[in-house]
């Protein structure tokens, strides 16, 4: 935790630094990141009550049988699947998938939970649709379906192989 | 966003006393211990997080992502759209519109497929949040994995020919993409 801090920390100061000599609205910046963060107070306190339950509750059997390392592609599908289906935005989602991890799930597991929300989280589903048509969502998540897959197994190859 | 509220408060609200339930008082206690740790430590990293966040909506303008979008075509194109996805800010009630406005003015179909997955992908506003929950090393593979998502998708969708496959992808304005 103390590496990202160190890392955002720097990349705050170097971005601040780009807007005061760019656009001289870097004080502007700072007010809107913290008025966003005030915003979403309400809902991280709920993220991080909901994501402690669950690391507390996902029993020790079920991690090391769908989730870890060991499950490989069964971990990997459960993955893309809870992360269609995590209709949350980031500020929710983060949280719970940090708590999937800390319980014990693989990298596999992890990448392809991340991807599956990203690419077909049906949270977007109806924005989609509904300005672009149901047969571009549909072919787009068709499509996206075994990215997710692949992202989580070259994560899972990497895990077994460097980490 | 007061409706992705409700919803995280509530499944909270069904989990504790389902947690109480299985394991008692102490799971119960063992979960708010957990989520009490885990907020005190990601707090200095949220608000450095939010700060990044602040300044990458002022330093990046939709006109300025406006003008990139059509100024660029072909492999080019894909490229610039994937990266003008992942710069783009705001989310889906956001980005949505904004490249729905884009159907009428003829822009290829590899365009719109690369921006938007460039957006789900990339959206480098949300890597502090990644990095400040999951680690840099998850950050970091997971991104490295994905780099190439969303210029394979635009070169894919250049590659489609939407008349095999019975028509225009975009039904709802009709276009002819």
């Amino acid at each position: 935790m103390i590496k990202s801090t160190v890392i955002l920390s720097l990349a705050a100061v170097l971005l601040i630094i780009i807007n005061a000599k760019t656009t001289g609205r870097h004080m502007e910046g700072i007010r809107i990141g913290l008025k966003q963060m005030i915003g979403l107070i309400p809902m991280l306190l709920s993220a991080f009550v909901l994501a402690g339950m669950l690391e507390a509750v996902i029993p020790e059997g079920f991690v090391n049988q769908w989730l870890a390392r060991e499950a490989g592609l069964k971990g990997i599908l459960l993955g893309t699947v809870a992360g269609m289906f995590s209709a949350v935005g980031p500020y929710a989602f983060f949280p719970i998938a940090a708590s999937i991890r800390a319980s014990g799930a693989g990298l596999g597991t992890v990448v392809s939970l991340v991807v599956g929300w990203c690419l077909l989280g049906l949270s977007r589903l109806p924005y989609e649709a509904g300005l672009l048509g149901m047969k571009f969502s549909l072919m787009r998540m068709a499509v996206s379906m075994p990215i997710c897959i692949i992202a989580g197994m070259a994560a899972h190859a990497v895990e077994l192989l460097i980490m | 966003m007061k409706g992705a509220f409700a919803g995280i408060a509530s499944a909270a609200i069904v989990l504790i006393p389902a947690v109480y339930i299985i394991g008692g008082t102490g799971l119960l206690l063992e979960g708010l211990h957990i989520s009490k740790n885990s907020a005190m430590a990601a707090a200095p990293m949220l608000l450095v997080s939010f700060i990044v966040i602040g300044q990458l909506r002022v330093l990046i303008s939709k006109e300025m992502l406006n003008k990139w979008l059509q100024n660029n075509k072909g492999i080019k194109g894909i490229l610039v759209s994937a990266l003008t996805g992942g710069l783009f800010p705001g989310g889906p009630y956001v980005y949505y519109p904004f490249i729905a406005s884009f159907v009428e003015k003829e822009v290829p179909f590899s365009i719109f497929a690369a921006f938007i997955v460039g957006k789900q992908v990339y959206d480098f506003a949300r890597i502090p949040m990644e990095m400040s929950f999951l680690g840099p090393g998850v950050t970091l593979v997971r991104n490295i994995i994905t780099l190439p998502v969303p210029i394979i998708i635009g070169f894919l969708a250049k590659n489609i020919n939407p008349e095999k496959l019975g028509g225009a992808f975009f039904t709802k304005k009709g276009g002819k993409l």
